[in-house]
């Protein structure tokens, strides 16, 4: 830590070196901290968060009772002990609330007045922050299971909408239509996610274990179709061709780059796709837990070194290393399947969301409990006890003696 | 750490968790505390090894290996974290948090298990949930996605919850259809029980009309009706006043009350004249002894009478009378009104008793006969009503309150309307007292049953009603009534009854009957006669039988000189009764062609000659139609003695086999213990016993034991046998309850004989082989073979 200060003062290091050094170490440290705690409004599970690229200091979170949450992330209080308060709630008093399951929740990307939702009642929904009224409803034959916003688009405000009918469904928050149809799949499509590279490119997951890439402007067919084999006739069988798990798809994520392409299947695999060639890296992540017949959202890290996958495996997150396939840590904080994940890259934070209806968030261990520790240890006496909570004492009873 | 300590523990970790008990032991568990606070890796190590334990599927296992945990957890702090770590997990071994996880068996221990952990996590939280983030989230989990009631005593989880609610609300049902149906049950039959009471009442009134102005219904309301005259009789203490009362209940309480006043005022009076008779025939008694002491001159008579009379009380009226009579001829001259101041002058200071109280004597015994409560006697009058009295009594005893009674268990079962239930319990009070009532009338019905019966035979008697009823009959009747003989066209005399039979002359079985002795007998027997030949009659049927079974009395009225009788009757009851036959047939006579075969020297009818018939004689055959075979299956006599050998039991055999036990073989003479009593039979008893022990039967054999519970998972016990040998059954854990042996009911037994593989493949087979069966025979039709 030191000698990465030193450089930097010297001029030797790149400034962002010591940053993304900096939160690797904090990434590495991620722990449930008793001093975080998001409140719990969520009366049911939680299938979605979403944490605003702007501020970074909104999360949104969608409730599998139709129920969406606004949560003050930022801590002014200068404790460290804090309580993310619920700004707003969609409740279920609510004239305009989901009839079911929130699916997916996004802010808009480059404001946080507004926010989409969509929801297993058919409806996609347009909110206004302020008012928390849809200003705009899409209304489709079929469960939504997934949509997105291109959190770079300049040049079109494209909603892509993932619903239980195979054909992708292109929004315009323009003009409040459906513009598009994206056909090629053969079964529900359980996830849509718009390259953060190209603003035109689009993945999108299906239950016919296929993932395509797709250029919105090309109106005839997908880029690209996934292939775990990339191509090689003779390990896949004929039906197995081009699929990218064997199994449903579930789980789409670009890195923060746009460079590679995660994909999740009730496989239980993970694969890492290059997604310019659609080659697959086969990086093995091992067995990853998995048996969401939804999405499930997962997120990778910013900013870091080596990157960070966190991936929600049975009722813990799993922390991989992206590109190795190293299991790092799993963090065990859930009492039920988890469903999303969320990175903070501002802050190295990670908010995950269950079954439990728990939002938990995991924080760095800062080095300071570290130091602590070492003082406590140092002077064995009454006074170092005294300073540690009571509950972390041992209770040996002298009788035991 | 050092590895003994580590050993020590992993040991003593194993003897909690196998030892089977609610609670720990406490030396153990402080030795456990004692290493662990040595050092944080033994801690670590009791970790794992509590977590291991904990997942045995074993209940018993868990709640120690829980117990340890919870001892452990509020000690260390380094117990605390790892175990919060692991909270998940955790909780899914003892709370069942995941419901494909359930918790082992024993069920009891299990529960036990759980609801302990609910407790103890509670209380964690309670003391450490703010410090450790993860066991306030797992608190919370359990509080609000599990739904776990931490105040409910029984711990139960939303599912057994809702369970139980549903259950609830079914039972709810179920009553409310069944108050349903019981209140369209009393709907309906409501004015009916009206009906009845308002009948049973009125015959009431019928029966004893005060019934209601003298008293409400107790026994109370008897008592006035007999008081007066008790009191009075007992307030006048006179000693005669029994027999008016006496008189008063012979005159019954049925009368009315001022006919029984009025008798009563006529008994009084009565009594009063009595009274004074006596009275004054006594006063001139002892009068009279005294004048015979001074006069001495008293008559004979005079003398024998008083003796008598103090003899016996009885005839104290009678004799007073007398004396009353000769007094007064004696002193006729003297007249009454002297003789009644004489008196006064002469009485003693006894005769002042007597002058007080009108009584002789200080000991008096009265003998009331009194009968509590009330006695209605049936009387031709009142016949009809009292039938209805009965015919009501029966109806709400054995209908209508049972009903009333269901009712009400099923109104305060469910809980139904007050309204409801009371009206119920009016009705069922009402039948109560209508039964009551009937109870205090002592109706007495014998006579009347006596009567009814009566006029039954009456009936029966009567010729003139065609249509009696008949009992219905089959076949043969032993015991036909004698008035009913006729209709079956047999002779008045029953010949099955047993006091006839003997006067009965035996002529029936012979061919011609004794002369007629008029000619409407002679026509009946003629008609019997041609009766027993129509097979359809039961005339017919019953001279078969008597062919058949002779009675044994029969022959002894043969009609014969009775010196010979009793011998012959003798004779007759030994002599065996057998089939008729040839021999019979031709008793005493020479059979004409006895043993005589026609001999054909061809077969052919047409070919041989038709005149050659030579007879040739059999030895064999003549032997045979003069002999007769009479097979002698002797007598059965019932086997008497027991078997007796010992049973496993310490019993007897109780078998009565007459020769061969089928389990104990011959039976031969034992002693009260069931030893055999000769010595030859002990040895060979002894050997067989010996030799018994020595082999297994062969389906307890270990191998082929142990091979059926590899195949179908049982425990058929062949550890316990193969190991008989050794002589130890050892468990791995005696002290855990068996999990294995609860498994052992009615149903997996039978499971085990069912699904058993060979049985499967037993019933497989015979199933294919009738697949087959029918496929060969249908092979060759296209529309078979093919399914």
């Amino acid at each position: 830590m030191l000698g990465f200060l030193a450089a930097r003062q010297a001029g030797v290091d790149d400034p962002l070196r010591l940053r993304r050094a900096e939160s690797t170490r904090r990434v590495l440290g991620l722990q449930l901290n008793p001093d975080r705690d998001v409140d719990r409004i969520h009366g049911n599970g939680i299938n979605t968060i979403d944490i605003d690229s702007i501020e970074g200091r909104y999360m949104l979170s969608g409730g599998a009772d139709g129920v969406i949450v606004v949560y003050d992330l930022e801590n002014f209080s200068g404790k460290p002990q804090y309580t993310c308060k619920a700004v707003c709630t969609v409740g279920r008093s609510s004239r305009h609330v989901h009839k079911f399951s929130v699916e997916t929740v996004q802010w808009y990307p480059y404001d946080t007045g507004m926010f989409v939702s969509s929801s297993f009642d058919k409806t996609m929904k347009v909110w206004d922050t302020e008012t928390l009224k849809p200003a705009e409803v899409f209304e489709f034959e079929g469960n939504v299971y997934s949509h997105h916003l291109s959190p770079i688009a300049r040049k079109h405000s494209l909603i892509a909408v993932g619903t239980k009918n195979p054909k992708i469904q292109l929004c315009d928050l323009k003009s409040g239509s459906r513009i598009h149809v994206l056909q090629g799949h053969r079964a529900e499509v359980l996830s849509v996610r718009w390259s953060p590279r190209y603003e035109h490119i689009l993945a999108t997951a299906s239950a016919d274990s296929k993932v395509k890439v797709w250029d919105v402007r090309r109106a005839s067919g997908s880029l690209l179709t996934l292939d775990r084999h990339n191509g090689d006739k003779s390990k896949a069988s004929s039906e197995a061709v081009n699929t990218a798990h064997n199994g449903r798809v579930n789980g789409l994520c670009f890195t923060g780059d746009g460079l590679y392409l995660l994909t999740t299947g009730t496989d239980d695999r993970m694969r890492l796709w290059n997604s310019a060639t659609g080659e697959n890296t086969l990086v093995n992540y091992g067995k990853v837990c998995n048996e969401s017949r939804k999405r499930l959202q997962f997120t990778v890290s910013r900013g870091c070194s080596p990157e960070f996958v966190f991936v929600p495996c049975g009722s813990s997150v799993a922390v991989y290393a992206l590109h190795t396939g190293e299991l790092v840590t799993m963090l065990r904080g859930h009492y039920n399947n988890v469903d999303c994940c969320e990175f903070h890259p501002d802050y190295q934070e990670l908010y995950s969301g269950g079954k439990d209806c728990n939002i938990l968030a995991w924080v760095p261990v800062l080095r300071a409990s570290d130091v602590e520790e070492e003082s406590n240890s140092t002077n064995t006496g009454a006074v170092g006890q005294s300073s540690v909570n009571p509950a972390f004492q041992d209770a040996w009873s002298s009788d035991e003696d | 750490m050092e590895l003994s300590q580590r050993d020590r523990l992993s040991e003593l970790v194993e003897q909690l968790t196998t030892s089977g008990q609610p609670q720990l032991n406490q030396d153990k568990m402080k030795e456990i505390k004692k290493i662990c606070k040595a050092s944080n890796d033994c801690i670590e190590h009791m970790y794992h090894s509590v977590l291991s334990r904990l997942n045995e599927e074993h209940a018993e296992v868990r709640l120690s290996a829980f117990q340890i945990a919870s001892e452990l957890f509020s000690r260390s702090h380094h117990f605390r974290t790892l175990l919060v770590d692991n909270l998940q997990e955790f909780l899914e071994l003892t709370v069942e948090t995941d419901s494909e996880q359930p918790l082992p068996p024993p069920k009891e221990v299990a529960r036990k298990l759980r609801s302990l952990a609910i407790q103890t996590i509670q209380s964690w939280q309670t003391s450490y949930g703010g410090a450790y983030k993860k066991l306030a989230l797992g608190y919370h989990f359990l509080k609000q996605v599990k739904k776990v009631d931490f105040q409910d005593a029984e711990a139960r989880t939303v599912a057994e919850r809702r369970r139980a609610e549903d259950r609830q609300r079914r039972m709810e049902m179920i009553y409310k259809e069944r108050v349903e149906a019981a209140l369209k049950d009393m709907e309906e039959s409501y004015p009916d029980i009206e009906a009845t009471l308002t009948e049973m009442e009125c015959c009431m009134r019928l029966l004893l009309p005060e019934f209601e102005l003298t008293g409400i219904q107790t026994t109370n309301s008897s008592s006035p009706n007999s008081q007066p005259a008790n009191e009075c009789s007992s307030v006048d203490e006179q000693p005669c006043c029994s027999k008016d009362v006496r008189d008063d209940k012979r005159g019954g309480k049925l009368e009315e009350k001022e006919g029984r006043e009025k008798k009563k005022s006529d008994g009084e009076e009565k009594r009063e004249t009595e009274d004074k008779g006596t009275i004054e025939g006594e006063e001139r008694n002892t009068g009279e002894e005294e004048k015979e002491r001074e006069k001495k001159d008293r008559s004979e008579e005079a003398e024998g009478e008083d003796e008598k009379r103090r003899d016996g009380n009885e005839h104290e009226k009678k004799k007073a009378k007398k004396v009353e009579d000769r007094e007064e001829e004696e002193e006729e001259e003297k007249g009454s009104s002297a003789e009644e101041e004489e008196e006064e002058e002469e009485e003693g200071d006894e005769d002042l008793f007597i002058r007080n109280s009108g009584l002789i004597s200080h000991s008096y015994s009265l003998d009331l006969n009194l009968s509590p409560g009330l006695h209605v006697k049936e009387t031709e009058d009142n016949e009809a009503v009292v039938s209805t009295v009965i015919d009501l009594h029966k109806l709400i005893k054995s209908k209508h309150l049972p009903a009333v009674q269901g009712w009400i268990q099923v109104f305060t079962k469910s809980g139904a309307e007050q309204q409801l239930l009371r009206r119920a319990l009016d009705l069922k009070r009402s039948l109560e007292a209508a039964l009551q009532k009937h109870e205090e009338l002592h109706i007495d019905y014998k006579t009347r049953v006596r009567k009814v019966m009566k006029a039954h035979s009456d009936g029966e008697d009567d010729d003139d009603d065609d249509f009696d009823e008949v009992p219905e009959k089959e076949g043969y009747e032993p015991h036909i009534p004698e008035h009913l003989r006729a209709e079956y066209g047999l002779d008045p005399t029953p010949s099955t009854s047993t006091a006839p039979v003997t006067k009965k002359p035996p002529a029936k079985r012979l061919a011609a009957p004794p002369p007629p002795p008029s000619s409407s007998f002679s026509r009946r027997l003629k008609r019997r006669a041609e009766e027993e030949q129509d097979p359809t009659c039961a005339a017919a049927t019953l001279r078969l039988l008597k062919h058949n079974f002779p009675l044994p009395a029969e022959p002894s009225s043969s009609a014969g000189p009775s010196s010979s009788q009793s011998s012959s009757e003798q004779k007759a009851t030994d002599a065996p009764v057998v089939p008729f036959g040839l021999d019979l047939y031709y008793w005493g006579q020479e059979q004409p062609n006895a043993g005589k075969i026609v001999k054909l020297a061809s077969q052919h009818q047409f070919w041989a000659h038709t005149v050659v018939e030579e007879e040739v004689e059999n030895e064999e055959l003549l032997a045979e139609s003069r002999s007769r075979y009479i097979s002698f299956p002797g007598r059965f006599t019932p086997v008497g003695h027991h078997c007796r050998a010992p049973l496993g039991n310490g019993s007897l055999c109780q078998r009565q086999d007459r020769h061969k036990c089928p389990f104990h073989g011959r039976i031969i003479p034992r002693d009260e213990d069931g030893r055999p009593l000769s010595q030859e039979d002990r040895l060979r008893e002894e050997q067989e016993e010996r030799r018994k022990r020595e082999e297994q039967p062969d389906w307890r054999d270990a191998e082929l034991m142990r091979d059926i519970e590899a195949a179908t998972g049982e425990d058929l016990g062949s550890d316990r046998v193969g190991k008989k040998g050794k002589g130890k059954g050892k468990k791995k854990y005696p002290n855990l309850s068996d999990l294995k042996q609860s498994a052992n009911t009615s149903r997996s037994r039978l499971e085990r004989k069912v699904f058993n593989k060979s049985a499967m493949r037993r019933v497989a087979q015979v199933m294919s082989k009738c697949d087959k069966r029918k496929h060969e025979k249908f092979s060759n039709q296209f529309n078979y073979a093919l399914n």
